[in-house]
């Protein structure tokens, strides 16, 4: 087994272990960290497929999660109280199982990615920067604007939605779809950036040039590359809004994007677990500092900085190399 | 005569004031090696990336094997076999020799939304891969990351990723630069093995290669094509010793 592979499976087992050792001691909030970790986890390994493999830095990324959030929210409230979401051009109902909520926000995400990727990537470097938080921020304004959802205030629904055979009331068994999630779509990154199309991807990365000189061209790599992490993104902020049963303005807004590009460079950009350990990390410390003082995120940017200063690997890369280290000797 | 591989008529390029190419045309017949010459700045590099679709001409046109190709993107020519070498080395420097070279091999056969199989395993990329990294003189290096081969290495890797395009044309911009002699050497004979796979428009300042290789000559100054001609016709115009070969004689 090469070393990748086992830190990898090493960082997702200590969450595995966490969440399961808390539920045993009967510290129900601590598996509910858990969850969120995996969660945010899983909103950072969707944008690690566009800005580690890709290079496409996305700072977006919260209206991909802010989407799956609100579907999800819609969803559960219409089933709450019955009414219909749409009858034009069809009748879509409300429902609270998550098995259909998923791909409605997944599906949603996609196209929304597809029109913002078809635009944004006509651009590049700070350009495709700030056109992608444009549209995030049109999200945004839009959703605090729209009434019917409630507007700035967001929206709750009161029950979580339900999984077949499954009490997704009881934390670790949430705990459990939500890691087996992230499990999926880890595996899916792997798959994906281990193939052809990751060949492509992660070519068109390094030198554009040399990619359209043997006949790939960049755009519709990119393009899809953006489309299948938006909908990893989307994937987590459905899970997000059962988690807190509870959808706001702020899951869309540049704070988020924000925080989910921070969860992929401190844990290692272009590694595979490396938004899970960054998610972990950042989870951590708000926890830990958070009560002590309110400028704890202060101390985070100082470690983004050294880490973007000394060690651009994160803190996947710094293992590797302490492993390496400790082999030769 | 066969009719040409590539034929280029008429083609003008101007940047701001300064006009590139100037009412340049040029063919390149099955099996030649054509080699295009001249001072720095006479515009051989602008000229092989209108050919590519790198840059688009003011004017004129461009025929590849026998079908106007003036609309097609770069990426779409490469695939029609189009190989192009670039005249500073351009890999992926983070892949491995084989990864180039396989990548090479999916450009060409445009097969790239394929999510599924791992590439690595992938017979079809790897083992026509391995065949022209063999060709190129490389065997032995396909594990090692691009990033650290040598000059010459990385030059050969260029040369191994143009032969997994399926070439029907090869479109090279200086690749003995920088080799040192032994390098020009080794290089100058998988050239000349070349010309069995496909033509090739040869750019080039060295000229012991140009000579050694060429079967004819073109001569480009300020943008214009001056003379064309075989290696003997070419050594003795008079306007290309003035303009050219005398300045290094
Ligand atoms: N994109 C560009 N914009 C403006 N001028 C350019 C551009 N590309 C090339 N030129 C100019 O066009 C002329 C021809 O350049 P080109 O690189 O084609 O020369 P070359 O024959 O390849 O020279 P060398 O032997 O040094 O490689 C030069 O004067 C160069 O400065
Ligand atoms: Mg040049």
């Amino acid at each position: 087994m090469n070393r990748d592979l086992i830190v990898n499976l090493v960082i997702f087992a200590l969450l595995v272990a966490v969440a399961l050792g808390a539920h045993v001691a009967g510290q129900g909030f601590t598996v509910t960290l858990a969850t969120k970790a995996a969660i945010l986890g899983l909103a950072g390994v969707g944008l690690n497929l566009a800005l580690g493999y890709g290079g496409l830095v996305s700072f977006g990324h919260a209206a991909f999660f802010g989407i799956g959030g609100y579907v999800t929210g819609i969803f559960a409230s219409h089933a709450a109280n019955g009414d219909p979401i749409l009858t034009l051009p069809f009748t879509l109902m409300g429902s609270n199982e998550m098995l259909g909520i998923w791909p409605m926000a997944m599906l949603a995400a996609a196209l929304a990615a597809l029109l913002i990727g078809a635009l944004s990537l006509r651009t590049s470097g700070v350009y495709f920067i700030m056109v992608t938080l444009a549209f995030a921020q049109m999200i945004y304004y839009f959703a605090i604007s729209w009434p019917r959802y409630g507007g700035e205030d967001g929206l709750s629904f009161y029950v979580r939605n339900s999984f077949p055979g499954l009490n997704t009331f009881d934390p670790i068994q949430y705990f459990a779809i939500c890691a087996g999630l992230l499990a999926l779509a880890l595996l899916f990154t792997a798959v994906v950036t281990q193939s052809r199309f990751g060949l492509a991807l992660q070519a068109t990365r390094q030198n554009e040039q040399r990619s359209t000189a043997v006949g790939i061209r960049a755009t519709p790599v990119r393009l899809t590359a953006f489309v299948l992490s938006a909908m990893i993104t989307a994937l987590a902020g459905a899970l997000y809004a059962d988690l807190n049963r509870f959808v706001s303005p702020s899951m869309f807004s540049w704070h988020m994007s924000g925080e989910i590009m921070v969860f992929v460079i401190l844990g290692g950009v272009g590694r595979l677990c490396g938004p899970v350990a960054g998610a972990a990390v950042f989870i951590l410390l708000e926890h830990l500092l958070g009560p002590v003082s309110d400028h704890w995120q202060a101390l985070l940017g100082l470690m983004l900085l050294a880490i973007v200063l000394f060690a651009p690997g994160g803190l996947i890369g710094l293992t590797l190399k302490a492993l390496r280290r400790t082999e030769h000797g | 005569m066969a009719d040409p591989i590539l034929s280029i008529r008429g083609l003008k390029k101007s940047f701001g004031a300064l006009t590139a190419t100037d009412d340049v045309s040029l063919d390149l017949f099955p099996g030649e090696i054509h080699a295009l010459i001249g001072p720095n700045g006479a515009g051989k590099s602008t000229l092989i990336k209108q050919i590519v679709g790198e840059i688009r001409p003011n004017e004129g046109t461009i025929r590849f094997e026998g079908q106007v190709i003036d609309r097609l993107d770069a990426a779409a020519r490469a695939r029609l076999g189009l190989a192009r070498s670039f005249q500073v080395s351009s890999v992926i420097p983070d892949f491995t020799v084989l990864q180039n070279v396989m990548l090479a091999v999916a450009g060409a056969d445009g097969h790239v939304f394929r999510f599924h199989r791992p590439a690595l395993s992938d017979r079809t990329l790897t083992e026509p891969a391995r065949f022209h990294i063999a060709h190129a003189g490389l065997s032995g290096r396909e594990g090692t990351r691009a990033s650290v081969l040598s000059h010459g290495e990385r030059r050969k890797l260029e040369i191994a990723m143009a032969l997994a395009l399926r070439p029907r044309a090869f479109l090279l911009d200086e690749p003995m630069a920088g080799m040192g002699l032994e390098g020009a050497k080794q290089l100058t004979a998988i050239l000349s093995d070349l010309r069995s796979e496909a033509p090739i428009l040869l750019v080039e300042h060295d000229m012991d290669a140009v000579f050694a290789l060429a079967d004819r000559i073109s001569v480009l100054v300020y943008g214009r094509i001056i003379a064309t001609g075989s290696v003997a016709e070419i050594r003795a115009n008079p306007e290309v010793r003035r303009s050219y070969l005398g300045e290094e004689a």
